[in-house]
């Protein structure tokens, strides 16, 4: 039998095989735990403090600053080094989930606020700075800021930037249509949008793939029409039966049905490439959006020549008739840091240390973002900047993003109806049942 | 049923492959097959070592987690620490009863019956063809073989990028004159499912006509001769001949091709993004998985709808083994002994 | 489902080579006649289908991101070697593709040695609740990573297994445990029971049959097994994708889309990328693509 003697050489061979396989799993095993032990980092034995850090920028000068803020710090701390890991801004939110559940967070990281910090401070997962914010932050920020990142009474995250919602618009194209002033109300929005069809331009860019652009229309829509109350009773009860806010759905459904927006929104992402909607403003497809004052930032790292667009203009989100909102309110988040519950006490100097004037100056010449710093707002010099702080200094009334109030769960679905209700899959009250029904959920 | 006298059979001959519990087991009928006799203590040992490890691995990573799975699905939680609020059957009455949910059910049946029409026909037909001595066969057959071969991340993420509006395709369409012919072929709800069929049939048709192959090769030459002797047609010859002969292997394509469907996550989760694939109509019950609970935060939840994907798909195969399966295997598994 | 005969290697090479139907002698150095030409414009058709979105991934990465953002189905102009340079002199995708190497080797290592014994016991030893052992794997085809992933990431983090290697490797292993034994046990059963009975009357132990015989006969058996679990460990993404935070831990899918992401200003960039992360899959099959066709015709002849 030709088998028998085949068994000899076969044998070794897989004897060989066997010892190799033992090789590979003992091998794999070692390198397997000893990654093991990544994760957030400590205080070694002879005073190192290693800390990560997780930011969502990942182009250009949003990048460089985090370097630089880096460097500059472990110059001023020879003891301390700081990994720093770029998560993609879509991606963020899942990933910081998975790692504070996984135990594996890492020590500084983008904080949204609202509803997601509640969650973070119920589990447990965040370090308490109510005590260790600096007396210079203290002085230099002011407090409504510092509200935007306090639950049950304590401070969990620094805040550093200040980004409300309001059209980022190109002048060149307004004044090619036609347009003279900025839209102040919802009627002379639609007539720009009428006028700006008539000039071949898309009047509005949207990146609803990513479901939250889409969203902020509904939001800003229902800061029209509710009251400031009603707001913050619902981000705590997420019941949606006051009746403002399927008049909001319906206010946006009426002006999505006079298509505004480029074509194949629905799989226009927001930051990502020459064709999302900041591309499209970036490069004069589109004539405005409606977005958050980071904007400026990363429309200039998708023109052609990667600089700042030069005939760039902002106007807040005009004005209903008929709603209980006060008029000026706005929409905004701030942006801040938080610290992990794990993570060494270096690291809430490392939040002061970016939360200064001069930190703050960088930060705000990087992201060409409204800083929080009251000493690095006085060097904004961008008419479009300087007037989206105007306009938040006088605001009544200052909302988070929906989204960020409701908390992950609630948040996600309603941002996923907003994008069912301009596909044309569901209607206004369908929107609000999908959104209550999601409580359910979770 | 053949029963064979010299079977060893230790369950019932009517067993299905998948059945649980071992409900058919019966002591093994006295035979007069030479054997070992009995097992002993030496042989349990053995049984024990060889299958002690895949055993464990198979149970802790697979059956456990099965278990896990329904468990947390019973509760509502965030995913921090232990779970405590008890919802019993909530989780899954609003699993069943979300048209979102009910329509990414739709989305998979369509997908599981779309591939095996699109698929078996094209990959057959394309078997038929190829299966014939000549040069460049064996090339050919690799080339065929090349989608199936790469990650589906990699070729969603290059179809993404080819699909987009302002993409390869349309730019195609565009300087062929034929500009009329662009579409959103990712976010229409009209065309997506058809963007996703064509993607997956890109994929997988190779795959299909690979195993085809190998099942033409195992139809003796004798029969073609004689049926030519017999003056039958060519269509003839093959729906008479290689149709009934190639089923098994059909049946068995079919049945990875529909749990593969009702698997289906990677393409769609990164062509169609999270929120997309609700609104374009190509979401599908793992999307919906992800999208619903580790993306909400809502590990209860989603571990609910892993429970309800799993009985879904025992509950298919179950039916699948028992009434298509059931002729090709049940002389393979519960019989000690094969014939040539 | 398999007839195999003790031969089987031959013969499935035979099968794989020669192509012919039926079983005849083994013809070798035959020079294979030319098909009709209508088979290989047809064949033609289909490869360039097949091809032609590999090549717009290839071709796309030597363009740069404003040619492409101008003119998405053009030709280079010029041909542009920086970004695959960039990619190719990066750290992140060697320590990546060295990431998924240890991976799928390991993988395929446990779930050859693994499956092989597994299968071996319920495919030739008598003993009651062989059928059950053997329902609880197939079973176990039912419950894929995909539907698992939520429970099997909370039992990997308990276990301290986020973002390592062996965090995916002893799961993967598990999950192709059902294949394999699938495939394997028709496989091995098939091994003739006098050849058993020739060893037992030598003297032979089960496990000493097992150890001599059954493992060298097994080989071509093994090898498909061992590709399928090598090419879905490779390919995998969503374990990966929940288990592997650090991106220093990044398998090549995961790496991927990471890239993707982080880059999406750069479609060239993003298409260099993924075409070179294809190339190793492509390498590995044109190695081994014998193998594998022939494997699974092994596999599935009747």
């Amino acid at each position: 039998m030709t088998g028998v003697r085949l068994n000899e050489e076969d044998r070794n061979h897989m004897k060989a095989n066997k010892i190799l396989t033992g090789a590979v799993l003992l091998v794999a095993g070692t390198l397997g735990l000893s990654a093991c032990s990544g994760g957030s980092g400590g205080t070694n034995a002879d005073g190192k403090v290693e800390m990560t850090l997780w930011q969502n920028s990942t182009t250009g000068p949003g990048q460089q600053f985090w370097k630089d803020a880096i460097a500059a710090f472990e110059k001023e701390n020879p003891n301390v080094t700081i990994t720093m890991q770029s998560v993609q801004n879509e991606d963020m939110d899942g990933k910081l989930q998975t790692a504070l559940n996984a135990g594996d967070a890492p020590d500084i990281f983008l904080q949204r606020g609202g509803g997601k910090l509640a969650a973070m401070v119920q589990a447990g997962q965040l370090m308490d700075l109510t005590d260790k914010i600096g007396d210079t932050a203290k002085s230099e920020i002011s407090d409504g800021s510092f509200k935007a990142e306090t639950y049950q009474d304590k401070v969990w995250a620094m805040p550093l930037a200040v980004l409300p919602s309001g059209f980022w618009y190109s002048s060149d194209l307004f004044t090619k249509a036609g347009i003279t002033t900025p839209p102040t109300t919802i009627t002379d929005l639609e007539s720009a949008v009428g006028k700006l069809k008539s000039a071949g331009v898309a009047p509005i860019a949207l990146g609803a793939k990513d479901a939250w652009p889409a969203a902020h229309w509904y939001y800003n829509f229902a800061l029209r029409e509710c009251s400031a109350q009603t707001i913050e009773k619902t981000g705590d009860t997420k019941d949606f039966s006051d009746g403002c806010w399927l008049k909001a759905a319906e206010d946006l459904n009426d002006f999505a049905a006079t298509q505004p927006f480029n074509d194949g929104f629905l799989t226009t992402s927001a930051q990502q490439g020459a064709g999302s909607s900041a591309g499209l403003v970036a490069n004069h497809q589109a004539a405005m959006e409606l977005m958050g004052a980071w904007d400026p930032g990363v429309i200039a790292s998708l023109t052609p020549d990667e600089k700042p667009l030069p005939d760039l203009a902002w106007f807040p989100f005009p004005e209903l008739s008929g709603g209980q909102g006060e008029p000026g309110s706005m929409m905004g988040g701030v942006d801040g840091y938080s610290c992990s519950v794990k993570a060494p006490k270096e690291c809430a100097d490392f939040l002061n240390f970016i939360a200064s004037a001069d930190q703050q100056k960088a930060y705000y010449a990087a992201f060409s973002a409204p800083p929080v710093n009251k000493t690095a707002q006085a060097a904004v010099k961008e008419p479009y900047l300087q007037e989206v702080l105007a306009a938040y200094n006088k605001a009544p009334f200052v909302s988070q993003w929906l989204d960020t109030v409701l908390g992950q769960n609630v948040g996600n679905a309603l941002n996923v109806a907003v994008v069912d209700l301009l596909a044309g899959k569901s209607n206004p009250q369908q929107m609000i049942q999908s959104v209550t029904d999601a409580a359910k959920k979770g | 049923m053949s029963l064979r006298e010299t079977s060893v059979a230790v369950t019932d001959p009517e067993t299905d492959l998948a059945q649980h519990g071992g409900g058919g087991v019966t002591p093994p009928p006295p035979t007069p097959r030479r054997r070992p006799r009995g097992l002993g203590w030496a042989g349990r040992f053995e049984i024990a070592l060889l299958v002690g490890p895949a055993l464990i691995m198979f149970l802790g990573f697979v059956i456990f987690p099965v278990a896990m799975a329904a468990y947390y699905g019973f509760f509502r939680w965030q995913g921090y620490g232990t779970p405590t609020d008890f919802v019993g059957l909530q989780n899954y009455v609003t699993i069943l009863t979300d048209p979102t949910f009910l329509e990414a059910l739709g989305h998979n049946g369509f997908i599981v019956i779309a591939s095996i029409v699109l698929q078996g026909p094209v990959a057959v037909l394309l078997a038929l063809l190829l299966n014939r001595r000549m040069r460049g066969q064996s090339l050919i057959r690799v080339l065929i073989f090349v989608p199936y071969v790469i990650a589906e991340v990699v070729v969603g993420t290059g179809f993404g990028l080819m699909l987009q509006t302002q993409g390869a395709v349309n730019g195609l369409l565009e300087n062929w004159g034929l500009g009329a012919l662009a579409h959103d072929w990712i976010s229409d709800p009209a065309i997506a499912i058809w963007t996703l069929m064509a993607i997956l049939t890109w994929k997988y048709v190779g795959f299909a006509v690979i195993l085809f192959l190998a099942g033409l090769q195992g139809i003796p030459e004798e029969l073609y001769e004689a049926a030519a002797l017999d003056g039958a047609g060519y269509w003839q010859t093959h729906w008479r001949i290689t149709l009934p002969l190639l089923a098994p292997t059909l049946r068995i394509w079919a049945f990875l091709s529909i749990i593969g469907a009702l698997q289906l996550f990677d393409l769609v989760y990164i062509i169609w993004g999270q929120y997309v694939a609700s609104t374009a109509g190509t979401s599908t019950m793992a999307t919906y998985m992800v999208v619903n609970g580790r993306n909400a935060g809502n590990f209860g939840f989603g571990n609910a709808v892993a429970v309800v994907i799993f009985v879904i798909s025992l509950v298919v195969a179950l039916i699948y083994q028992r009434f298509v399966l059931r002729r090709d295997t049940a002389g393979a598994i519960t019989e000690g002994k094969k014939t040539r | 489902m398999s007839a195999l005969t003790v031969d089987t290697p031959v013969s499935t090479a035979t099968v794989a080579t020669a192509g012919h139907r039926g079983r005849g002698p083994r013809r070798t150095k035959e020079r294979l006649p030319w098909g009709s030409p209508l088979v290989y414009f047809i064949a033609l058709v289909v490869i360039a289908l097949m091809l032609a979105p590999v090549l717009y991934i290839i071709i796309g990465g030597f363009r740069s991101n404003s040619q492409i953002t101008v003119d998405p189905a053009g030709w280079p102009d010029p041909w542009n070697v920086q970004n695959y340079l960039n990619v190719l002199t990066g750290p992140q995708f060697w320590r990546q593709v060295l990431n998924s190497i240890i991976a799928a080797g390991a993988t395929t290592a446990g779930v050859v040695a693994l499956g092989l014994m597994a299968s071996y016991v319920i495919a030739r030893y008598p003993f009651r609740g062989r059928g059950a052992l053997y329902a609880l794997f197939a079973a176990g085809l039912m419950f894929p990573i995909t539907v698992a992933i939520t429970p099997l990431y909370i039992v990997i983090r308990d276990l301290g297994l986020m973002n390592s290697l062996a965090g995916i490797i002893l799961p993967q292993i598990a999950f192709a445990l059902p294949t394999t034994i699938i495939i394997l046990v028709p496989f091995l059963r098939a091994i003739p029971d006098e050849i058993q009975e020739a060893a037992f009357i030598d003297g032979c132990s089960r496990l000493g049959f097992f150890w001599r015989m059954v493992l060298p006969l097994s080989v071509p058996g093994v090898i498909t097994v061992g590709i399928l679990a090598f090419i879905g460990s490779w390919n995998s993404y969503l374990l990966p994708l929940f288990i592997l935070n650090n991106e220093a831990s990044f398998t090549l899918p995961l790496g991927v889309q990471a890239f993707s992401s982080q880059y999406s200003v750069d479609t060239a960039k993003v298409l260099a990328f993924t075409s070179l992360s294809m190339l190793p899959a492509l390498l590995f099959f044109s190695l081994f693509e014998r193998r594998i066709v022939g494997g699974l015709t092994g596999a599935v002849k009747g």
